[in-house]
């Protein structure tokens, strides 16, 4: 694992540490190893993404992280705090639908204040903040049901960063949305980010979306999954979807294609055979 | 492979072990209580006492008589709702503007406390098994015709375009396609009217102090018979359980597959 | 039917132009000729059908004597109770049971089966804990209300997205918060009809209970009008009842649907 070894060295300046994480299931067709020895570390105001094909452990990766699944090899710390169980430190925003439909857009991104104990008229203070900054500014007693996907999930941002979280961890949040949405929305994501400093660590398959928004890139191997290679991203900041003709643009997603073809189609050829038997 | 083996038996055998054994530890302690004298006698009498009348009752209370009583006046509820309730809601599928205007009525008498006009059922029919029956029927007439209606509007409009296709006359239209597609929904409505049915005719027995099981409560209650009375509600309820396992079990094995 | 749909998008009274309602209309008028006919000539049930005046003048003399209301009040009182008591205790086990596989599977089938018996036969094992007044017809509201209302409970808690608990718990809320603040709000339609169903068999429960033993309440009334045998007033009473509970019903459903319109979805 020579690759490995290169990429695996810890900043020790980093906030959030993930050090040497291994994860295995018990399936029907015997042990499975979803993360293998993954490593990997996030300055503060750094926005990191991991990239990798469907089945490469990252969703595991994000849960762990979170503090959201229990008896793994390794540890993840945040600023030198063992993380067992959710950090107070850390704000998961989720790819799957997770609004309350029974409560308000303001409601909604009041809950982890309400949480915390915060009084009424304070929480809801800081609530419209978030939602102002997210560009929901008169939704705020509209209904989930009432709103398109795209304004769901950024009910769902807002929610996380009104935990004031030290560090955003997002897993493919723009995965339900069609491509114009999701460019728009990395624009306000990549704003919302440059303006608070916050630390990020992103989780997806979509490697427009990586390179748009990540200070680096880290691709995964397909099962088991391992750190194949970190990329720097060296693309002016502030940024903006309009990145995305530039030549060197073009140049980085081509890289990270090369890296990720590999392992992609190795899934699936892995999920043909599965499929077969 | 064998994993996989234990691992079933666990997964089936350990909660049914866990229901069950919960219930005998109840037992057990309601006895220990009696006995102790936390729990008085003459209320809650000892399990073991129960279990003792239980062969008491079965024989001395003339049981088979009383269940073949409660029996008959189910069946024949059971018959009316399943023939009335079917075909009412057939006539009511063929005639949409009566559908349309009576349905609703269907369904408010299907949430209503009908059981209360027991004693109106008893000016009428007097205290006679009739009395039982029609209570049955009331209660179980309401879920046959909603559910007749169901499963008739639902059939999937491509089953009959492809009799359309074929030509078949409306009669034929209805047999061979119609009422075959509808059948399964149509058995779900006959169980759960014939589930009202039971509770209301087991409730008036008891209510009017007339014929089969219910009554038998009623009578062992009114001689102050603690262990008796006991002993004959568990009776009521066990045969009430296997009732709905097996109209449960016929349910399933009369649907077509699919 | 492609005429109805241009009804009911503009729903009127016009007799002339909603066929649904002019055959609802003429049944009900076709009833109540019937009905009177038969009570006028005396041919059938002579006693059992009373003439519509009878009935009408019995329902507005009942509807104006306050010993009505007073038992109206003793029933409803009970009924609350009991649906205080077996609710709670449902949505408890409900929420247990939902919350463990294992529990589940152990303890539902005994629910599952219970809940649909005839609960009118425990009312003598009732009379002897509770006693023959009050305590014993809310032990029996009690009882039937609580199976419907913890069958639900457990399906309804089954039934919530496991996103949304993972949300909770990303946002570390603890045990009470995660009961408040998201299971039960998420299961807030499962439970409203489970209180639904609930509220029909405790009223069923109770009524049942006081027309087998007691001197009050409208149970008591109906099975004394049995007794007198006064007709008119055992119907007055009967037509008051299924007001009564439609109107119930009508109201639970329209508290779980709150939400809904707010939110203006379906």
């Amino acid at each position: 694992m020579s690759q490995v070894a290169s990429v695996g060295a810890q900043g020790s300046d980093g906030i959030l540490v993930v050090d040497d994480i291994v994860k295995r299931f018990e399936t029907a067709e015997g042990p499975l190893t979803a993360v293998d020895h993954v490593s990997l570390s996030v300055k503060p105001g750094e926005f990191l993404a991991v990239i990798g094909p469907s089945g490469c452990g990252k969703s595991t990766l994000f849960n762990i992280v979170g503090g959201l699944v229990d008896s793994y090899e390794g540890t993840v710390t945040v600023a030198g705090d063992r993380v067992r169980g959710p950090h107070p430190a850390i704000g998961m925003v989720f790819q799957e639908e997770s609004t309350f439909p029974w409560r308000s857009v303001i409601d909604n991104v009041a809950f982890p204040l309400e949480i915390t104990g915060m009084r009424k008229t304070e929480r809801l203070e800081r609530a419209s903040h978030f939602i102002s900054l997210v560009g929901l500014d008169g939704f705020e007693r509209r209904y989930p049901a009432e709103l398109s996907g795209g304004m769901r999930q950024r009910v769902s941002i807002a929610r996380t960063l009104a935990s004031e979280p030290k560090i955003l961890l997002m897993d493919e949040p723009f995965a339900a949305l069609d491509e114009q949405t999701r460019l728009l929305l990395g624009d306000k994501v990549l704003q919302i980010q440059q303006e608070l400093q916050q630390t990020t660590l992103l989780i997806t398959h979509n490697i427009t979306e990586a390179v748009q928004l990540a200070d680096r890139i880290l691709v995964m191997t397909y099962r088991p999954g391992r750190v194949k290679r970190i990329v720097d991203i060296d693309l002016p900041r502030p940024r903006s979807s309009e990145i995305v003709s530039s030549e060197a643009f073009g140049h980085y997603v081509a890289q990270i294609w090369g890296d990720l073809r590999e392992e992609a189609s190795r899934g699936m050829r892995d999920e043909e055979t599965r499929r077969k038997a | 492979m064998s994993a996989a083996v234990q691992h079933r038996l666990i997964e089936r055998w350990l909660p049914a072990l866990l229901g069950f054994g919960t219930l005998i530890v109840f037992l057990v302690a309601v006895e220990v209580l009696i006995r102790v004298g936390l729990i008085n006698r003459y209320i809650v009498p000892l399990p073991t006492q129960i279990a003792a009348a239980f062969g008491r009752v079965v024989v001395d209370e003339d049981i088979v008589g009383r269940f073949r009583l409660t029996f008959i006046e189910s069946f024949a509820a059971g018959a009316m709702i399943t023939i009335i309730g079917v075909l009412v809601g057939m006539l009511l599928y063929r005639f949409p503007l009566w559908r349309r205007a009576t349905e609703t009525w269907v369904a408010a008498l299907a949430s209503a406390p009908t059981v209360l006009m027991y004693p109106l059922f008893l000016v009428i029919f007097g205290r006679s098994a009739w009395t039982i029956i029609m209570m049955g029927f009331v209660a179980g007439f309401p879920p046959v015709v909603l559910k007749t209606i169901e499963g008739l509007v639902t059939t999937r409009s491509v089953l009959v375009n492809v009799g359309r296709s074929l030509n078949l006359s409306s009669v034929q239209l209805f047999t061979k396609i119609l009422f075959p597609a509808a059948l399964p929904t149509i058995f779900t409505g006959v169980r759960l009217g014939l589930i009202f049915t039971l509770i209301n005719v087991v409730g008036v027995e008891f209510l009017i102090n007339f014929g089969g099981l219910g009554q038998l409560i009623n009578d062992l209650a009114e001689r102050y018979d603690l262990p008796g009375t006991y002993a004959a509600i568990f009776f009521v309820i066990l045969v009430s359980i296997l009732f709905f396992i097996a109209i449960e079990k016929a349910e399933r094995w009369l649907r077509p597959a699919g | 039917m492609a005429e109805t749909g241009r009804l009911s998008a503009a729903p009127s009274f016009n007799l002339r132009a909603d066929p649904v309602l002019a055959l609802r209309v003429a049944i009900i008028i076709a009833v109540l000729v019937l009905w009177q006919a038969v009570a006028a000539s005396g041919l059938l049930y002579r006693d059992v059908v009373p003439s519509l005046f009878a009935i009408g003048g019995a329902l507005v003399k009942l509807l104006t004597s306050p010993e009505y209301y007073r038992n109206l009040g003793v029933t409803a009182g009970e009924v609350g109770a009991a649906l205080l008591i077996g609710g709670l205790s449902g949505l408890v086990v409900g929420l247990i049971l939902g919350g463990s596989r294992l529990l589940a599977r152990a303890y539902e089938p005994y629910l599952y089966y219970l809940g649909p018996t005839p609960k009118i036969i425990f009312f003598p094992i009732m009379i002897m804990w509770f006693g023959v007044g009050p305590g014993s017809k809310v032990a029996m509201g009690a009882i039937s209300c609580f199976f419907p209302i913890a069958l639900s409970a457990a399906a309804g808690m089954r039934q919530i997205e496991p996103i949304l608990i993972r949300v909770g718990k990303s946002f570390r809320a603890n045990t009470w918060q995660m009961v408040s603040k998201i299971y039960l709000p998420a299961m807030r339609h499962p439970i409203i009809n489970g209180v639904r169903l609930g509220l029909g068999v405790a009223i069923i429960g109770t009524l049942l209970a006081e027309t087998k033993l007691s001197n009050q309440g409208l149970g008591f009334l109906i099975i004394q009008a049995y007794s007198l045998f006064d007709m008119p007033r055992m119907y007055a009473m009967l037509i008051a009842l299924f007001m009564i509970a439609i109107a119930a019903n009508a109201v639970v459903g329209w508290v779980g649907n709150l939400d809904r319109v707010k939110a203006g979805a379906s």
